[in-house]
C-alpha cells in the first residue's frame, strides 16, 4: 500500500518544503539590519570569524582585546570579528482582483511562502503584506523570525483573502508606510496597473530594500487566441473597452506585453533589482529549483 | 458602344436609401461579446496606439457593418439590373431566325453539325436574356415555322430551340424574313437576327460568281451571323431516267463535291432492291460534279435507288442517297379528232404513240394522256397534256374575242419547249383573236395564262398549267391558216409529243425532291395515311377527282402511302439539290434596296450581371455569416 504523507501546508509540497529550507536568498548588495544576524557585515563583529585588528579607543569592550599582542609589545589592540547582521524579508503579496485569474494567485502564495521559509531557516526577520481594497489596510503579518515562526507565516499566507482593486503601486507606498529596516523586498504581483511603477521601485530603491520583482501572468495573458469584435471589462474597475477585431490586434498586444515586462525589468534592474516573468501555469518546482537558482535569486 | 454597362431597372437605386437605416440598426443593435479580463491596462495601451487608430484599423473595426453595406449594396446593384452592353443593339422584341435547310446538317472535323452550333450560339442569348428582353423562335427552311410567342421565358425557348431539326429541303430565306415583317405589325422590332450557313439560292453576278438575291424589302435590321464552312462534302443532285428504247431506260446521275477539298465516292444503283450493274467509283476534285450513267432494261414500274458510298470525310449524310419511280412501259395516247388531219397526219409518223379515235366510234377512254382538239368539249376529257385550237377559253371570253381577217405572228417564245425551231415568220393567220375593249395582256397573266405567241391584235397561243395539267390554246384554228403547210408544223407536234410524254413520265422521269411530295393519282374520297422514313405518321384524304397532293416531305428517304393498313405505293424523296450538296455559303446577301454582310464574329449580346452580383452578394453574406459566428474565445476566471 502507497505511504500515505501529512502534507505541512498547502501551499507548498513537503519535498519542495524540505528543499527550500535548506536554500537561501541571494542579494546582490549587503543590505542588514544592526542586529545580529547571519548575514556578514562590513563592519567588524562578533562572530567566531577573525577580520583585523584596530587600536583600542576608550570605551571599547575590553573583552575584545588581543591580550597576547598586549603582552608582547604592550599597546592594546582590539580584535575585530566579522559581524552577521540580520536581513529583512519584505513579502508583498498582490491579492487584488486582477490576481484571481488563471492560478495567478495561487502562485504569488507559493513563491512567497518559499521564500518566507528561506529567510525563516536563515534567521532572517520575515514580515508579510497583502493589499486588496484601497479603503482597507493591508493585511500584514508582522516581521517574526526563526523556523518556529514558519507554521504562522504559511498559516497567513494560506488564509490571505483575494479581490479588490489595489494596484500594485499604491500597494507598495502603503507598506513602506509600515515597515522599518533593510533587506529585500519580494514583490509579487501580475503589474497590470495602469499608473506608472517607478516612483514606487524608487521608493522601495530607498528604503534599503532591494527589489526581487515576480511578474506572474495568466497563459491567456501571455498568449491571448481572441477573435472578433469584444467588449473588455476590467475584473477590477469594472470599466469596459470595446475592441473591434480583436484578432488583428494580437500581434499588437503581444508587443505591448513585452515593452510593459522589458520596463519593468530596466526599472529593477537600475535600482540594483531584479525582475522575472512567469506564466501562472509553471510548475513551482521548476520555478524555484530551475529558473530562479540559475539566475542566483536564490542559492 | 459604351463600356459603361447598361441600367435597366434605374429606379431599383431608390432601395440604395436602406444603407441608412442599416447603418443606424447597426451601431444601435451592435452587440459585443463581453469578456472579463484581469486589466484593461495592456488593452488599452494597445489601443491608444498610433497604428490601431490608423484609417485602415478604423476600417477593420466595423467589418461586419462593411460586409453588411457591402451586401445590400450589391443586392440593390442586382435589382437596378445592370447589364454589359454587346455588340448587338439591344432590343427589346427579337426574332430570332434559324436556318434549318439540309445544309445545316453538315457537320465540321468535330462532327459538330451548323445547327448546333447555331443553336450553342441562340442558347448563349437566351441564358443572357434581360428581362425586359423578348425572344420569338423561327425556323426556316422552305417554309418558316414560328416556334414560340415573343417571350422572356427561357425554359419554353430552350425547350423550343432544342426541339429544331433541321429538315432535309432547300432553304428559302424569303419565309422567314416575311413572318418576321409579319410579326412588325403588331411588336416593334428593330433589328432581326438570322443564324445560317449562308446556303442560299444564289444566281450568278457579273462575274459569273455565285450570288445570293432575295427579293424581299428590309423592314428592320437583319444581323446575319454566318456559320463556320463545314468540311468537304460529296452528294447526288440529279438522279433521273430518259426511256431509249422500247424497254430501256438509260439512268443518269449526277455527283457533285463540295469546294473544300477532293472527294470520293462509290455509287451504287439498285431496282427494287436488287442491285443494277457494278458500283461506280467516282473521284472529284474541289467543286468539280461528274455525270454517271446507268442502263436499266425494264418495261415494268420500278422503283429506282441510288446511293452514294463516300470513301472519306463527307459532311452531309441527306444527299447521299435518292430515289426514282419509273412507270410502266407503254405508248402515249393521243385523242385527235379525224377532223385534224394535219394532226393526225403529222401523229402517225412519230413512234410509241396510240392515236385515237381509230375510226368513227369515240374510244371513250378513262384518260388520255394527250388532247388535241378543235372542240371546246373534249377539254373535259381526261388527260395530263391539252392542245385546243381556234378555241378560246371559257374564261377568257371577256378578255379576247375572234373575228375573221388577216394576222401574223408578231413574236413568240422561241425557247418555250413548245414552240422550239418553231419558225412562225410570214405566217397567215385568218383567225384574228383581239383583246376586249380596255383588256390588256395582264388581265391574261393573271388567269394563269402565259403568251406563247403574239400577233397584231392579240394573242395566238396561250399556255397554262393547271397543278398536273398542262394545256395549250391556239387562239386561231389551224386549218385556218398556213401552219400545216410550214415545216415547222410537224415539228411543233413533235414538240407537243415529247411534252405529253414527260407530263406523263413516259419519256423522261425525275427523282422527286424533298418538300412536298408529288401528286398522287389514287382512288377518290379516301382517307391514306403516309408513313415518313422517320415512323412519323400522317394522314390525308384523296380529292373526288382521285389526286392526293400536297403531302409534306421533309426527310428524306420512301413515303410509304397506305390505305387500310395495306401499302398501296411508295414514293421516294430526295434532297437533290446542288446547292445544298456545295454546302457552299455567300456572305452577303442581296437584298432589294441594300446588302447585308455576314458576321462570322460571334456578335454577343447585352449579358445581364444581377446574377453576378446576387452570386457576389451571397459570398459576402457568407462571409458576413462566417464572420459573425466566430465566437471569440474567453479567458476562463
Amino acid at each position: 500500500m502507497p505511504e500515505t504523507t501529512t502534507q505541512f501546508t498547502s501551499l507548498l509540497p513537503n519535498d519542495v518544503l524540505a528543499r527550500v529550507e535548506r536554500m537561501r536568498l541571494n542579494p546582490l548588495k549587503r543590505k542588514t539590519n544592526h542586529s545580529r544576524g547571519e548575514h556578514l557585515s562590513g563592519k567588524g563583529g562578533a562572530s567566531t570569524e577573525f577580520a583585523d585588528y584596530r587600536d583600542y579607543s576608550p570605551g571599547d569592550d575590553v573583552r575584545y582585546v588581543d591580550w597576547n599582542i598586549f603582552a608582547r609589545i604592550n599597546h592594546p589592540y582590539l580584535k575585530l570579528y566579522k559581524h552577521e547582521e540580520e536581513m529583512h524579508v519584505v513579502l508583498l503579496v498582490d491579492a487584488s482582483r486582477s490576481m484571481q485569474f488563471e492560478g495567478k494567485f495561487d502562485l504569488a502564495r507559493q513563491l512567497a511562502a518559499a521564500f518566507g521559509v528561506m529567510g525563516l531557516f536563515n534567521v532572517e526577520k520575515v514580515s508579510a503584506y497583502s493589499c486588496t481594497e484601497r479603503a482597507v489596510d493591508p493585511v500584514v503579518l508582522p516581521h517574526c523570525t526563526g523556523r518556529s515562526s514558519m507554521r504562522r507565516l504559511l498559516a497567513f499566507l494560506e488564509e490571505l483573502p483575494g479581490g479588490g482593486e489595489f494596484p500594485i503601486e499604491a500597494a507598495i507606498e502603503e507598506v513602506l508606510k509600515r515597515h522599518r529596516g533593510k533587506g529585500v523586498a519580494v514583490v509579487l504581483s501580475d503589474f497590470l496597473t495602469l499608473g506608472d511603477m517607478t516612483r514606487s521601485f524608487n521608493l522601495l530603491h530607498s528604503a534599503n530594500l532591494e527589489i526581487f520583482a515576480l511578474q506572474i501572468l495568466g497563459p491567456t495573458e501571455l498568449d491571448p487566441e481572441l477573435t472578433g469584435d469584444l467588449r473588455f471589462v476590467d475584473s477590477e474597475t469594472n470599466q469596459t473597452l470595446d475592441v473591434s477585431s480583436v484578432g488583428e490586434l494580437l500581434g499588437l498586444y503581444h508587443e505591448h506585453r513585452e515593452a510593459l515586462s522589458n520596463h519593468l525589468a530596466a526599472l529593477c534592474r537600475k535600482r540594483q533589482g531584479r525582475f522575472v516573468t512567469m506564466s501562472s501555469e509553471e510548475d513551482i518546482k521548476s520555478v524555484l529549483f530551475d529558473r530562479l537558482l540559475r539566475r542566483g535569486w536564490v542559492r | 458602344m459604351s463600356w459603361l454597362p447598361g441600367i435597366t431597372t434605374p429606379l431599383a437605386a431608390w432601395f440604395f436609401a436602406l444603407l441608412i437605416p442599416l447603418v443606424v440598426f447597426y451601431f444601435l443593435k451592435l452587440r459585443r461579446s463581453r469578456m472579463e479580463i484581469p486589466s484593461l491596462a495592456l488593452w488599452r495601451s494597445v489601443i491608444q496606439d498610433q497604428r490601431v487608430n490608423s484609417p485602415f484599423q478604423k476600417f477593420k473595426r466595423n467589418l461586419l457593418l462593411l460586409f453588411q453595406v457591402a451586401c445590400l449594396c450589391l443586392l440593390v446593384l442586382a435589382a437596378m439590373q445592370p447589364f454589359v452592353r454587346g455588340d448587338a443593339e439591344q432590343a427589346t422584341y427579337l426574332p430570332i431566325l434559324i436556318d434549318t435547310s439540309a445544309s445545316m446538317a453538315a457537320t465540321d472535323a468535330a462532327g459538330q453539325s451548323r445547327l448546333d452550333a447555331a443553336k450553342d450560339e441562340v442558347r448563349d442569348i437566351i441564358t443572357n436574356l434581360l428581362s425586359d428582353q423578348r425572344v420569338t423562335l423561327i425556323t426556316v427552311s422552305d417554309t418558316a415555322q414560328r416556334m414560340t410567342e415573343f417571350t422572356d421565358n427561357k425554359r419554353v425557348l430552350l425547350d423550343a430551340l432544342d426541339s429544331i431539326e433541321v429538315d432535309d429541303v432547300p432553304s428559302r430565306p424569303e419565309e422567314g424574313l416575311q413572318l418576321a415583317q409579319a410579326l412588325t405589325r403588331t411588336f416593334q422590332i428593330n433589328t432581326v437576327r438570322f443564324y445560317s450557313d449562308g446556303n442560299l439560292p444564289t444566281r450568278p453576278d457579273g462575274a459569273g460568281e455565285p450570288m445570293a438575291v432575295v427579293d424581299f424589302d428590309l423592314p428592320f435590321d437583319l444581323q446575319f451571323h454566318k456559320l463556320d464552312d463545314p468540311a468537304a462534302n460529296i452528294g447526288i443532285t440529279a438522279f433521273n431516267a430518259r426511256k431509249s428504247g422500247e424497254d430501256r431506260w438509260d439512268v443518269f446521275v449526277r455527283v457533285e463535291g463540295s469546294e473544300a477539298a477532293q472527294t470520293a465516292a462509290t455509287i451504287t444503283l439498285s431496282a427494287n432492291g436488287e442491285p443494277v450493274g457494278s458500283p461506280e467509283s467516282v473521284v472529284l476534285e474541289a467543286g468539280q460534279s461528274q455525270r454517271l450513267v446507268f442502263r436499266y432494261d425494264s418495261v415494268d414500274a420500278a422503283s429506282l435507288q441510288i446511293e452514294l458510298t463516300p470513301d472519306g470525310t463527307d459532311s452531309l449524310a441527306a444527299d447521299n442517297i435518292a430515289f426514282l419511280e419509273l412507270p410502266v412501259s407503254r405508248p402515249l395516247s393521243v385523242f385527235c379528232p379525224t377532223e385534224l388531219v394535219a394532226y393526225r397526219h403529222s401523229l402517225e409518223v412519230l413512234d410509241d404513240i396510240e392515236l385515237l379515235p381509230q375510226g368513227d366510234e369515240d374510244p371513250n377512254r378513262a384518260t388520255y394522256d394527250l388532247v388535241i382538239s378543235d372542240s371546246r368539249d373534249d377539254r373535259d376529257r381526261e388527260a395530263s397534256t391539252y392542245l385546243l385550237t381556234g378555241v378560246v377559253p371559257a374564261d377568257l371570253e371577256g378578255v379576247l374575242s375572234v373575228s375573221d381577217g388577216l394576222t401574223s405572228v408578231i413574236d413568240w417564245q422561241r425557247d418555250s419547249s413548245l414552240l422550239q425551231h418553231v419558225q412562225f415568220a410570214d405566217l397567215d393567220i385568218t383567225d384574228v383573236p383581239s383583246y376586249a375593249a380596255g383588256a390588256e395582256a395582264a388581265e391574261i397573266e393573271q388567269l394563269g395564262y402565259e403568251i406563247l405567241a403574239h400577233g397584231d391584235t392579240g394573242p395566238l397561243i396561250l399556255q397554262r398549267r393547271e397543278g398536273p395539267e398542262l394545256s395549250f390554246h391556239l387562239l386561231f384554228h389551224t386549218d385556218r391558216s398556213t401552219l400545216p403547210y410550214r415545216v415547222g408544223f410537224p415539228v411543233l407536234v413533235s414538240n407537243l409529243v415529247g411534252i405529253a410524254k414527260e407530263q406523263a413520265n413516259l419519256s423522261d422521269v425525275r427523282g422527286a425532291p424533298t418538300g412536298v411530295l408529288p401528286t398522287l393519282s389514287l382512288d377518290a374520297d379516301q382517307e391514306y395515311w403516309i408513313v415518313g422514313p422517320t415512323e412519323k405518321v400522317v394522314s390525308q384524304s384523296s380529292g373526288p377527282d382521285g389526286t392526293l397532293k400536297g403531302i409534306s416531305a421533309r426527310d428524306v428517304g420512301t413515303y410509304q402511302i397506305q390505305n387500310s393498313g395495306d401499302v398501296v405505293t411508295r414514293v421516294g424523296a430526295s434532297l437533290l439539290n446542288p446547292t445544298e450538296t456545295s454546302l457552299h455559303g455567300v456572305d452577303r446577301i442581296h437584298f432589294r434596296e441594300l446588302t447585308v454582310d455576314a458576321s462570322i464574329e460571334t456578335a454577343s449580346m447585352d449579358r445581364p450581371l444581377w446574377h453576378w452580383l446576387a452570386y457576389a452578394a451571397f459570398a459576402v453574406l457568407l462571409g458576413e455569416w462566417w464572420l459573425f459566428l466566430r465566437r471569440p474565445g474567453g479567458v476562463p476566471v
